[in-house]
């Protein structure tokens, strides 16, 4: 585990975290996180309930500013950038830096407009956005399944398709990062199946940060993987040698499942 | 292994203590009915109370001529009563809504606290004290004197409690989640609450405006102190206007040997309860129809 990472394979370093902690009032959730993530791969955060993996991944595009009594130390780096500067805007950082939840959260509205949300906002043109919505649904792999009806209520889709929808509803926006916060937890395992071969598919021209504590779904999407154990990063590296050969004790202990 | 016999079978036998328990729940729903036709009665009595009174007597006249003396019409109370509560609902919808929407998203949990309790409170103060308070405030303080408009905003505040408390639960209700998912599409708060949260509030506050409206316009006492009085339409905001309430009060309390303005009375009372009827029944149509759609869309 060194300090600064080096990426993996091609692409270079989108995003970074140096030093990173999150504390309330009372404890430390997470503690001196340094990680890089590279671009065009998809990099997995493990470890057990409560390692602070969800809270790490909220700070990468500033949610964690939702929930009151944080309090931030470090950068998280976007392209060189803290996007806690306070020069920069979290509606900037969070449309370069997309988002999709645990559940599916689509909004009352229909197929379309669910996916025209954050460019109706960022007040596009209707026809770039008819474009782009087009274009979303076909990159999140759902063209098939609701091309033929754009207009219909989004909540009539099944759960596989809601999440790929809140998918292509984040592409939409066209964002450099893609951050999934167990994106499959609440799906059947055919519709998570789905979900993960999104996932191998858009890492072609994104960084993806997917949190998820299934083990074998990260040997499956991630390229490199980063395990966090009581809000400290014990180790990262390329999926195949952390679960192959792990350099920590921790590490091995955790992926053949003698604790977590 | 014999089959038992019909008789014996276990899903047939039925337990002394398990046949008492079905008896005593019949007897909990019928007992459970009376409670509710305790309900409806004193409304269908009052509906035919005042119809048996009102109906015999009723032409188009009275709709479209002015009372003169002891005869004519209650066209200038139709006329003020609808003015009066369009305005009036119209000032307390939007406070209400904006109030309730600050209370739900944007206080501190202390500050929401002291709006919810302030609230309460207001919607407990007795309509003849918010009367005296708008005859000092909106016709002695402002030199207005007798207007339709200190008449609607005393009665908006009336009615403002109601709409600000469903117009805050019905905002708190939107779950979280809905919230996280916008903002992390780069949006403002103030988009999320327009275009996600609004939407699904207002099923709910309508329901706090129905409420508010059937209030405000059974309201007697805050527009005798403020909106004064006349047997001719208003003219203007600023003129004074004669109300539905109004004329019941006024006309029941005639000598017996008056009996048209008696009628007349019965004939407001009738006009109100149709009032409150019709729009009752419309706002719960938009808002059940608004509903379904959003449930095609929400499941």
């Amino acid at each position: 585990m060194s300090a600064v990472d080096i990426p993996v394979g091609s692409g270079p370093t989108v995003m970074a975290t140096r030093g990173l902690g999150v504390r309330t009032s009372s404890r430390a959730i997470l503690e001196d996180i340094t990680l890089d993530f590279p671009d065009r791969m998809t990099t997995a955060i493990i470890g057990p309930s409560g390692c602070g993996k969800t809270t790490l991944i909220r700070t990468l595009n500033r949610m964690t500013e939702l929930s009151p009594g944080l309090s931030i130390e470090g950068e998280v780096l976007y392209r060189g950038q803290n996007i806690y500067d306070p020069a920069v805007s979290p509606v900037i950082v969070r449309q370069k830096i997309g988002m999709v939840f645990q559940r599916p959260v689509v909004f009352p509205m229909t197929v379309y407009e669910n996916v025209a949300f954050g460019l109706r906002i960022a007040k596009f043109d209707e026809e770039t956005l008819h474009e782009r919505v087009i274009e979303s649904i076909q990159r999140a792999a759902l063209w098939d399944q609701v091309g033929d009806d754009l207009y219909r209520p989004a909540l009539e889709l099944s759960g596989g398709q809601q999440q790929r929808l809140c998918i292509a509803r984040a592409l939409a926006v066209q964002p450099r990062v893609l951050l999934l916060d167990e994106p499959t937890a609440s799906l059947d395992p055919q519709a998570a199946k789905s979900v993960e071969s999104l996932i191998t598919e858009l890492d072609k021209s994104l960084c993806v940060i997917i949190v998820t504590h299934n083990l074998l779904q990260a040997t499956r999407v991630a390229d490199r993987t980063a395990f966090l154990y009581e809000g400290r990063l014990v180790e990262v590296g390329p999926t195949e040698e952390l679960f192959e050969r792990p350099k920590e004790r921790l590490t091995e202990e955790y992926i053949t499942g003698r604790f977590g | 292994m014999s089959t038992p016999s019909v008789s014996e079978h276990e899903l047939l036998a039925t337990p002394a203590h398990t046949r008492r328990r079905i008896l005593t729940d019949r007897l909990a729903q019928w007992l459970l009915l009376l409670p509710f036709v305790a309900v409806l009665v004193p409304l269908g009595d009052m509906i035919y109370w005042i119809s048996e009174r009102a109906l015999p007597t009723m032409s188009w006249s009275v709709l479209t001529e002015n009372q003169i003396g002891n005869s004519g019409g209650l066209h200038a109370m139709i006329i003020g009563t609808l003015t009066l509560i369009a305005l009036s609902t119209a000032i307390a919808t939007a406070v209400g809504i904006l109030a309730g929407l600050y209370t739900a998203e944007y206080a501190s949990p202390r500050v929401a606290q002291i709006g919810r309790t302030a609230g309460n409170v207001l919607a407990g103060i007795p309509a003849i004290v918010l009367g005296y308070f708008g005859y000092f405030l909106l016709v002695l303080y402002t030199g207005w004197g007798f207007t339709v408009l200190g008449g609607a905003i005393t009665l908006s505040v009336l009615m403002v409690p109601f709409i600000y408390r469903t117009s805050d639960l019905a905002f708190s209700a939107v779950p979280a989640t809905h919230r996280e998912a916008a903002l992390a599409l780069g949006s403002r708060r103030i988009q999320y609450l327009g275009r996600v949260a609004f939407p699904i509030a207002l099923p709910t506050i309508l329901t706090g405006i129905i409420l508010a409206m059937a209030l405000g316009l059974g309201e007697t006492a805050p527009l005798i102190y403020t909106a004064g009085w006349s047997s001719t339409p208003l003219t203007g905001l600023f003129s004074q206007t004669s109300f539905l309430t109004g004329a019941i009060w006024l006309f029941y309390q005639q000598p017996a040997g008056l009996g048209t303005l008696l009628a007349l009375a019965f004939q407001a009372a009738f006009m109100i309860m149709m009032i409150v009827i019709v729009v009752n029944v419309a706002l719960q149509w938009v808002a059940e129809h608004y509903r379904r759609r959003l449930r095609g869309l929400l499941s």
